[in-house]
């Protein structure tokens, strides 16, 4: 499916942003962005701080209203309509609950302004504090909670309104690692479990890459990249995609050729090495090539025959974390390279290598990209 | 451990008896001035109130006297009655003046809304009793409205309930307090975080349902604030009804004036001072109960 195609898709069924431009004062927060989400899919927003994520969300909940560009959802133009009015609803990013309401009052608060009857109410609250597992916790109020127990209510809050598309800012951003990962596996089972459509906003690549269904990675207001984790991960478009997510070894060097889909770059000082170009590479143009910790093998022997890059240094650190090691090389022009080999048998000859020898780091060229920018 | 083998080491020591000398200077003269100045003496007026006592005559007994004096006279409770009913009336015209003065400043003006609360305080900076008569002025037979009115034609004489009149002293007393009611409900609604709001018109909340769910009961603390700090001074005052009042005006604040300075009967006069107390301890306590305060605070 075509870009093209795939905004027709998300404008008739699902989410579709087209061309948003969103600016405060000088500063253009949003800039250009489209994408469209599909019903049901967890898509998510990745960026640094800053990057626009949440003024992006805000223009899809109606919290603002962009300068230029469209909202589509579910086949209807909704760019200018009142919050209230679409069907879309906000975890915050820092909550945002009612203080003056008790939990009960809190995830009631939407479906009351709806004007569901009472009973339901009653009924549909409590089956989503079960949901999270906050049963018994209805008579609190929001400052007697602890922080995942205030994020599991703004979830529930705006999920019980079963909107077509949930926006989440960031939910557990304020959280530490273990609840973190706890509500993660929590949130992917409840999004399976309603089936409804979520915008997940994070500048934790990790969460984004094991939650989300297809990732729109953001910088400075623009969308660099949108596709699925894998191709996020191994066919990043740019330099940034590429050293944003996940870890990766970059050597700055100028193109000397390129050939049979392969582009040469020399790195001064060091070597000649050879990738994949990604984008216009052309002889004579700066360059980074980029190669990721896990795709290189390291040894205390040169590589027996054979295409690889090769380079050579002296071991600078060694980190088990037992599932892999992870050396720490420094070479010849000072930069240092990670590596990691994974932990196959204790008997390996990786296990051989020490502090301050000499080894030889190596992989296959199709493994490094080639970047110009 | 300390190395010198003591209990507690010295420098938690030190810390400890800096914290406790830090307490009791910071605390002890506030609290000494308030216990000679404010407490004492209403101690001494709440003894007094139970002592025999007549015009320039004061012996220490226990006697309820006083108080049956003042609760069985017909005219005392009369004024009593209506002092109540003035001030309970201009309460609740001052909410309905000032909250909307104070959602206006606090959620409808983008910028210049401190300027305009300090407007709403200069009159404050002026003295009280300069003020007081400037309204005498604007109200009197010959004031500025009943000239006005007259010059348009819509009256033939000069309106006479304008002054010296429960409606004098209701007037005054409104544009005396009014920035008390104002400001207190003015920080608690901007006090109001914008992403509350935010979340509740996410959740399908309008405009009003916005107003009735969030900034109103999120804006009660300040309301009860302003309550606090204009009714029960309002029960007590006497300078606005004695010079702006007239014989129709005359507040219990007059009343318990005339025992201190006039009749010289303190018992009598402590006596009424603090069954006033009592009835609006009784009251703040019905207001806290009613609106459900304490779980706002
Ligand atoms: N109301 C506003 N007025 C002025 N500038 C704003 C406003 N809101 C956002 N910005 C600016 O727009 C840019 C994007 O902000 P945004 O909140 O969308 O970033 P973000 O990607 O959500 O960042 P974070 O990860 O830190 O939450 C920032 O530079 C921010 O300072
Ligand atoms: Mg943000």
């Amino acid at each position: 499916m075509t870009i093209r195609e795939g905004l027709q898709h998300g404008k008739e069924n699902g989410l579709a942003v087209e061309h948003l431009v969103k600016r405060f004062g000088p500063l253009v927060a949003v800039d250009d962005v489209s994408f469209s989400v599909a019903p049901g899919e967890f898509f998510s927003l990745l960026g640094p701080s800053g990057s626009g994520k949440t003024t992006t969300l805000r223009i899809i909940g109606g919290l603002t209203v962009p300068d230029e560009g469209e909202v589509y959802l579910g086949g209807e133009r909704i760019t200018y309509w009142p919050p209230e009015k679409r069907d879309v609803n906000i975890v915050f990013q820092n909550y945002a609950l009612f203080p003056h309401l008790t939990v009960f009052e809190n995830v009631a608060f939407g479906p009351r302004r709806r004007g569901w009857p009472e009973r339901k109410i009653r009924e549909e609250v409590t089956r989503f504090l079960k949901m999270v597992h906050l049963e018994g916790y209805e008579g609190k109020y929001p400052r007697q909670l602890s922080g995942g127990e205030k994020q599991r209510v703004a979830l529930i809050r705006a999920l019980i309104m079963h909107p077509k598309v949930l926006l989440l800012d960031e939910p557990l951003g304020a959280l530490d690692l273990k609840i973190r990962q706890e509500l993660q596996l929590e949130l992917i089972r409840i999004q399976e479990e309603v089936g409804i459509t979520f915008i997940y906003v994070t500048h934790d690549q990790g969460e984004a890459l094991t939650m989300a269904d297809r990732i729109a990675v953001m910088n400075r207001g623009k969308i660099l990249q949108i596709g699925d984790p894998k191709t996020i991960y191994e066919q990043p478009v740019n330099r940034f995609v590429a050293h944003f997510i996940g870890n990766t070894n970059f050597f700055e060097g100028q193109v000397v050729k390129v050939e049979g889909g392969m582009a040469l770059v020399d790195v001064p000082g060091l070597a000649q090495i050879w990738g994949v170009p990604v984008g216009e590479v052309r002889a004579g143009l700066p360059a980074s090539v980029s190669v990721r910790p896990e795709k290189m093998y390291i040894s205390r022997h040169p590589p027996k025959g054979g295409s690889f890059n090769v380079l050579q240094g002296i071991v600078e650190d060694m980190i088990y974390t037992g599932v892999s090691t992870e050396f720490i090389v420094r070479l010849p022009t000072g930069q240092q390279v990670r590596v990691f080999a994974q932990n196959i048998s204790k008997d390996a000859e990786i296990w051989k290598i020490t502090w301050d020898e000499k080894v030889w780091v190596y992989w296959r060229p199709d493994r490094s990209l080639v970047f110009v920018e | 451990m300390s190395t010198l083998g003591l209990p507690i080491p010295y420098s938690r020591w030190r810390r400890t008896v800096q914290q406790y000398a830090g307490l009791v200077l910071n605390v002890f003269p506030p609290f000494i001035y308030l216990l000679l100045f404010f407490y004492a003496p209403m101690a001494l007026l709440f003894v007094m109130s139970f002592w025999k006592s007549g015009y320039m005559e004061l012996e220490p007994a226990f006697t309820l006297e006083n108080y049956r004096a003042f609760l069985s006279n017909p005219t005392y409770r009369r004024i009593m009655w209506n002092t109540f009913v003035t001030v309970t009336g201009v309460m609740a015209l001052l909410v309905v003046v000032g909250y909307p003065i104070a959602y206006f400043l606090a959620r409808m003006v983008r910028r210049y809304d401190a300027l305009l609360i300090y407007l709403l305080i200069i009159p404050v900076e002026i003295n009280y009793l300069i003020r007081i008569y400037a309204w005498k002025i604007v109200l009197g037979r010959s004031g500025i409205i009943n000239a006005a009115l007259m010059y348009l034609g819509l009256i033939d004489e000069p309106l006479r309930f304008l002054l010296y009149s429960r409606t004098a002293v209701m007037i005054v007393l409104i544009h005396e307090w009014l920035p008390y009611v104002v400001i207190p409900v003015y920080v608690a609604l901007k006090g109001v975080p914008q992403e509350i709001v935010e979340a509740a018109r996410d959740l399908g909340a309008g405009r009003w349902d916005v107003f009735r769910y969030i900034y109103l009961p999120l804006s009660l603390p300040g309301l009860f604030a302003s309550f606090i700090l204009v009714y029960i001074p309002m029960l007590g005052e006497f300078a606005i009804p004695s010079i702006v009042g007239g014989p129709s005006g005359y507040m219990l604040g007059n009343v318990i004036e005339s025992q201190f300075l006039a009749a010289g009967n303190w018992g009598l006069g402590s006596a009424i001072g603090f069954l006033l107390l009592f009835i609006t301890l009784v009251l703040v306590a019905i207001v806290i109960k009613v609106t459900g305060l304490e779980e706002l605070m």
